[in-house]
């Protein structure tokens, strides 16, 4: 089937920090979007490119919709670091009362697994810095991992954590990450996206070691 | 909410005669669904969605916070596209990729009920439009999706599919089949976890059975990009189906 080939050279499909901006960073790859919609669909719906699109236009603008009302949240209780409580409370205020349920189940079991990730390995790299995606060792992952699957081999879609990359044993075709970038730089960010209003923008990577290799179905856009 | 009046949904078909229903018994007779009808199913297509979201949130265990459905470096990049946004946790990203992943179930479902008072059977931008018109909470889209075609597809052709196009829709590999049945079947030997107290839903989407029955349909899609591995984004809890556990 055909791959899109706008993302020769660069780290890890480029899903990972690129210097220059680029027009798909502002949107999830359409195939991940693609895939979801026909989970909401009947099973011989076809779904046009141009509806794919507009969801995936849809989708980054619900993201910047609630970031936004979550990060003035946090501006004026003068914090620093968006967590999950102000995206719910977000969602809350912006009427997406229906989302907050089930994602309060999910956030608690995540906190769950997290805190087993750290008694099962003190000192991990959760705790260096509050921005990293904390991940189980290798032993746990690989348990967990495959507890959750019928079979490995999933590895074209799987994922690298930031700055961490996942050591299941069903990804030997994945290359390894570098390593654990030392910090992740806080960069400065050039333009501002309003809400309704969306121009083009550029953003700067920061933290080296970060990528996704889920780019698959990456499309091209005039 | 109101029930449906009908013992059973099979959704509306196409047009009465319009189409071949080989296999749809009674098919031919029923006549098409009115449209307060379908805002009926409507209401309890996403009943039965947000209910069995409720459920099956409790059930994510650490396989699904592993292998989300949504990259989160990609998240994160979008939310710091604002520039007042300054530390971000971790949870965070995992918190969206979640919340987008029902925000993208519940937009496709609205945009599908669209598609089907215009009896089509491919999602058009303009459903998409539609949904967000109708619906408050969507309102932030407004600009994002402007509805200068009403009708975008005059003909509706796509909607009345041979039993041929049928046969090429429903040959995915995985996909139940579906050749000759214009609309609506069964799902394979998975009854709607839901359906004592929602009656039938409008169609049967694979939310329901996502664990079971990962849609791998990626050739027969009209993406013009392909898909890696169709298990990629497994489902959450493939080992324990919602249904009859």
């Amino acid at each position: 089937m055909p791959d899109s080939d706008n993302d020769s050279g660069g780290p890890s499909n480029a899903g990972g920090e690129l210097s220059s901006p680029r027009e798909q960073d502002r949107f999830l790859p359409i195939a991940n979007v693609s895939r979801i919609m026909k989970k909401a669909l009947p099973a011989n719906a076809k779904i046009s490119k141009d509806a794919k699109e507009t969801v995936q236009e849809c989708v980054s603008e619900f993201i910047s919709f609630i970031t936004g009302e979550a990060s003035d949240k946090c501006q004026r209780e003068k914090r620093k670091t968006i967590n999950g409580d102000d995206l719910l409370w977000a969602m809350t205020t912006l009427g997406f009362e229906d989302y907050v349920e089930p994602l309060k189940h999910y956030l608690h079991k995540f906190r769950e697994i997290e805190g087993e990730r750290a008694a099962a390995s003190a000192g991990a790299s959760g705790s260096q810095q509050q921005q990293q995606q904390g991940e189980l060792p290798r032993g746990a992952a690989n348990a967990a991992g495959y507890a959750g699957y019928g079979a490995p081999g999933s590895g074209g879609m799987m994922m690298m954590m930031m700055g961490q990359p996942m050591y299941g044993g069903s990804q030997p075709q994945q290359q390894p990450p570098p390593p654990q970038p030392p910090q992740q730089q806080q960069q400065h960010q050039q333009h501002h996206m309003a809400i309704g209003g969306r121009g083009g923008f550029g953003q700067q990577g920061g933290g080296g070691g970060s990528s996704s290799s889920s780019g698959l179905g990456r499309q091209d856009r005039a | 909410m109101d029930n449906q009046p009908l013992p059973y949904s099979t959704g509306q078909p196409p047009a009465p005669g319009g189409a071949p229903v080989a296999g749809m018994p009674g098919a031919a007779g029923l006549p098409p669904v009115p449209h307060h009808h379908l805002l009926q199913q409507q209401q309890a297509q996403l009943q039965a969605f947000w209910a069995y979201q409720r459920q099956e949130a409790e059930r994510a265990s650490a396989s699904d916070f592993k292998n989300h459905q949504l990259p989160l470096a990609r998240i994160k990049k979008i939310m710091k596209a604002d520039e007042d946004v300054r530390m971000i946790s971790a949870e965070a990203p995992v918190l969206f990729a979640k919340a987008c992943e029902l925000f993208i179930l519940e937009l496709t479902i609205r945009s599908w009920l669209h598609a089907e008072e215009n009896k089509r059977r491919t999602l058009q931008r303009n459903d998409v439009a539609a949904a967000i018109a109708r619906t408050d909470v969507f309102d932030f889209l407004v600009d994002i999706v402007p509805r200068e075609e009403a009708k975008e597809e005059p003909g509706s052709a796509l909607g009345f599919a041979a039993p041929g196009t049928g046969v090429v829709g429903a040959g995915a590999p995985g996909g139940a089949p579906a050749a000759g049945m214009p609309y609506y079947y069964p799902p394979m030997g998975q009854p709607a976890p839901m359906m004592p107290a929602w009656h039938v839903p409008a169609w049967d989407p694979a939310w329901q059975q996502g664990a079971a029955d990962v849609d791998q349909s990626g050739s027969f899609s009209e993406e013009g990009q392909g898909f890696g591995a169709g298990h990629g984004g497994a489902a959450s809890f493939p080992p324990a189906p919602p249904t009859s556990e």
